[in-house]
């Protein structure tokens, strides 16, 4: 028995668990779900020892564990097996599967290399994987690395097995032959924790499921007796009942940007659409869908392999981010806020003006104009109520709703029309969230800018998007007009990714 | 005066302990010995204190944009080569002779540049290789033996006014220029913001390639710079010239507060980092330290300085409870 109990973690800026208490019994696959942010993965690292909760206990059998890194973890019996935790890619399928524990010869510390590819080899076969044990990891598929990590915890003998979205690369025939692995772990009174976005295999598979909202437990129930629709509702909460922002009267705006069939080899196929100003147009999809990867071809980040853009009517050639921004108005506020977003470090007047720089220079030396500049912080300070002492303050010290203003201001700054805004309330408290949907709707509605939202938050995406494209597969695979009833849009965006709710 | 992109102007807390140990190694070493406070002695050790600001300077514009370059000794080497050539073989006229020996600094840090944007390979793995290459050039060139330089080319190197060395008054208002560089130009805001964070600078339009090209141009510039200079105060081009200077560019950056992951520099604290270390080198001398353990003092210095901002470094994240 693993249990939880009121289990919290603070990051700068939003609480990522909000006393959580929890209990995963042996012999049962235990569902884990929510949308993104909602604390799963933060909530899988406390349990394999990855990060320390601020508050609250993880017990096991009665036993207060005190985990000090991820071995602690793995010497619980505790073993993840996870896309975000690498295996290592210069190594074999049996050096990484018996990592930690090589067979070796007597006490001489010499390593029985057959008997490990052995004991590597009888792992794989239970996975289903009929590979050499002698491949080099960076060979194989990222379904196959992933079955390899499997394959690692069933070596281990681990008594807890937690899978993070562990079918996303998977082929359905490889998906068939996991469930069994899994199935029968669970017979063995393996405790199994499955995070996952797929409602089919969470139905498919498991016996119970935990919905987690905003750092809060929502929720443990038996999937017998839950139908989908409660299941989503349990997901999205009171979201589901909060209106739309109000309709955006685009039909008359001016056409900003128009992408016509547009490719980029293995990441984006054949995307065309168009948005006009004072639209919110959404790009909802799963991670990896193509969404981002669209994105960056837009601003000439990534290069355009085919198909021609169109910004306000002219056809455009995008070669840089300082082409996109200098000649067409187009801004990108990145989903990874601190890593492509910002300069933490320095003060929130030089991430707000960043963009501006060259326009409030002096002529000859060009010296940026420090009034100017103090100027332009103060007023996106005060126009998007950014929380700060001031501007000079250091940008990593704002909360994760405020930084993300700063982001956005960035582009306001430099008087961007047409603005593509990336997850933006991932790791965001839900007041922030908020206030930056109301923030986003309005620069469309008042200001009059066109707005791409990526979103793979369902409700932020409803909320505020008054049409929405989805992704899958690197594709455009459905367009939902006029967002008008969110439950009737909730089952239409589902059904188009996949995850059928009826 | 700290110009980053992280601070504030003003006197931060690290050019206050700067200034400081300055004070106290000055005021130790005017009590340790008569002569420390003599004319001759200031003009002597402020002129070598200007040269350790450029050689620093040279490789902080590497380290501001997330860089590092191991070839500032060798292109400096080059360079003097290439001035002695101008100056003995090919009888050119001083002022043609420093202007092609500063282009042969500045086209050197070019090639760095384009190497390591263009082909996308580690700077440290194209600075060693060129560090290698240009030492060879050198040594093959001249084969060990000095040029002689003119004695009119001698002025700025040897002359002085009002006891101050030219030197280190030129020193000082490139120092003062590159402060306000990096402080208010546009240019110096994305040298700094793209070491700052290259990935966010890339999307706010700066071209961050183009910025790695720079710093190691003016990195080269600023190495042949004290090349020539340094012909000039010694009355020849010495093929050894830049030997020593790897360590040193280090040194006098880090304990002048140079940012080792980019984004940070500033001025004042380099100005008193090469002060600290002429006055710690004197200081080694006057007590009569085995010169030959010289190279461990340095070693040892570099290392305090980052222990000490590491320190301070986990004290202020301590502070702040994350």
């Amino acid at each position: 028995m693993l249990e939880l109990k009121g289990v919290s973690k603070r990051f700068p800026g939003v609480q990522a668990l909000d006393g959580v208490s929890l209990m995963f019994a042996p012999g049962e696959i235990h569902a884990l779900v929510g949308e993104n942010g909602a604390g799963k993965s933060t909530l899988i690292k406390i349990i394999t020892g990855l990060l320390q909760p601020d508050r609250g206990e993880v017990h096991r059998d009665g036993r207060r564990l005190r985990f000090r890194s991820y071995r602690d973890s793995l010497a619980e019996g505790i073993d993840i097996v996870s896309q975000e935790i690498e295996v290592i890619p210069e190594s074999t399928i049996a050096e990484n599967i018996m990592l930690d524990k090589l067979i070796t010869r007597g006490k001489t510390g010499i390593i029985d290399w057959p008997a490990v590819h052995r004991a590597a080899r009888a792992c794989l076969e239970r996975v289903g994987l009929p590979l050499p044990t002698g491949t080099v990891i960076k060979r194989l598929s990222a379904a196959h690395k992933q079955l390899v990590q499997v394959a690692k915890a069933l070596a281990a003998d681990a008594r807890v097995l937690l899978l993070d979205e562990p079918t996303s690369s998977l082929t359905e025939h490889e998906v068939a032959t996991l469930f069994g692995i899994l199935r029968d772990l669970r017979d063995k009174g393996v405790t199994i924790i499955f995070v996952s976005h797929k409602f089919e295999e969470v139905f498919a598979l498991c016996d119970k499921v935990s919905v987690l909202r905003d750092g809060r437990l929502v929720g443990t129930k038996s999937l017998q007796d839950l139908t989908r629709k409660e299941l989503v509702r349990m997901m999205i909460g009171r979201d589901i009942d909060r209106a739309h922002l109000g309709r955006l009267d685009a039909e008359r705006g001016r056409e900003m940007l128009r992408a016509e069939r547009l490719v980029r080899k293995g990441k984006v196929e054949n995307a065309s659409f168009a948005v006009r100003a004072g639209e919110i147009l959404g790009f909802y999809g799963l991670v990896g869908a193509g969404r981002t990867e669209l994105a960056r071809v837009l601003i000439g980040e990534d290069r355009l392999d085919a198909g021609t853009i169109y910004v306000r009517g002219e056809k455009a050639r995008i070669r840089s981010v300082a082409d996109s921004l200098e000649r067409y108005g187009i801004g990108y506020v990145s989903e990874n806020r601190k890593e492509e977003g910002l300069l933490l470090q320095s003060p929130v007047r030089t991430n707000i003006t960043i963009a501006v720089w060259p326009r409030i220079a002096g002529r000859i030396v060009r010296a940026v104009s420090r009034t100017k500049e103090t100027a332009i912080a103060y007023r996106m300070i005060d126009g998007l109520d950014i929380r700060t002492r001031g501007p000079e303050q250091k940008t990593e010290d704002l909360s994760g709703g405020n930084q993300q203003k700063v982001c956005l201001s960035k582009w306001l700054a430099a008087d961007c029309d047409i603005l593509i805004i990336d997850e933006p309330t991932v790791g965001v408290d839900v007041g922030a969230k908020d206030q930056i949907h109301r923030l986003i709707w309005d620069l469309a509605k008042t200001r009059g800018k066109a707005i791409i939202l990526i979103s793979s938050d369902m409700p932020e995406i409803v909320r505020i998007a008054n049409r929405i494209l989805v992704f899958r597969d690197r594709r455009i695979v459905g367009e939902i007009q006029g967002v008008d009833d969110p439950a009737k849009s909730y089952a239409e965006l589902s059904a188009a990714i996949g995850m059928h709710l009826h | 005066m700290p110009t980053s992109a992280t601070k504030r102007p003003g006197i931060g807390g690290r050019t206050l302990g700067l200034i400081i140990s300055t004070t106290l190694l000055f005021a130790v070493l005017s009590l340790l010995s008569q002569s420390f406070l003599s004319s001759y002695t200031m003009f002597v050790i402020s002129r070598q204190m200007a040269f350790y600001v450029l050689i620093a300077l040279s490789q902080a514009f590497c380290l501001v944009v997330g860089q590092m370059s191991l070839a500032v000794g060798a292109i400096g080497s080059l360079t003097t080569i290439v001035l002695g050539l101008g100056l003995e073989t090919w009888n050119l006229p001083a002022g043609a002779a420093v202007v092609l020996a500063l282009g042969v600094g500045v086209l050197a840090g070019l090639l760095n540049g384009l190497l390591i944007t263009r082909l996308k390979i580690d700077s440290f793995i194209v600075t060693l290789s060129m560090m290698f290459i240009y030492m060879g050039l050198r040594s093959g060139i001249s084969g060990g033996s000095p040029y002689k330089v003119p004695e009119s080319f001698r002025a700025v190197g040897q002359g002085s006014l009002l006891g101050i060395p030219y030197v280190f008054l030129l020193v000082a208002v490139l120092l003062g220029l590159v402060g306000f560089m990096f402080r208010s130009t546009v240019f110096g805001r994305r040298l700094l913001a793209t070491g700052g964070n290259a990935a966010a600078a890339r999307l706010s339009g700066i071209e961050t390639g183009r910025m790695v090209v720079w710093a190691h141009v003016l990195s080269g510039a600023f190495a042949a710079l004290a090349a020539v200079l340094w012909a000039s105060k010694l009355g020849s081009a010495a093929p050894e010239t830049g030997d020593d200077w790897l360590i040193v560019s280090f040194a006098v950056a880090i304990i002048g507060g140079t940012g080792l992951n980019g984004g940070v520099i500033s001025g004042l604290g380099i100005f008193m980092g090469s002060a600290i270390f002429m006055l710690i080198k004197h200081g080694l001398v006057e007590v009569k330290a085995n010169p030959y353990y010289a190279n461990s003092f340095l070693g040892l210095l570099i290392l305090l300085a980052i222990v000490i901002d590491r320190v301070r470094q986990i004290y202020s994240d301590k502070q702040k409870g994350t």
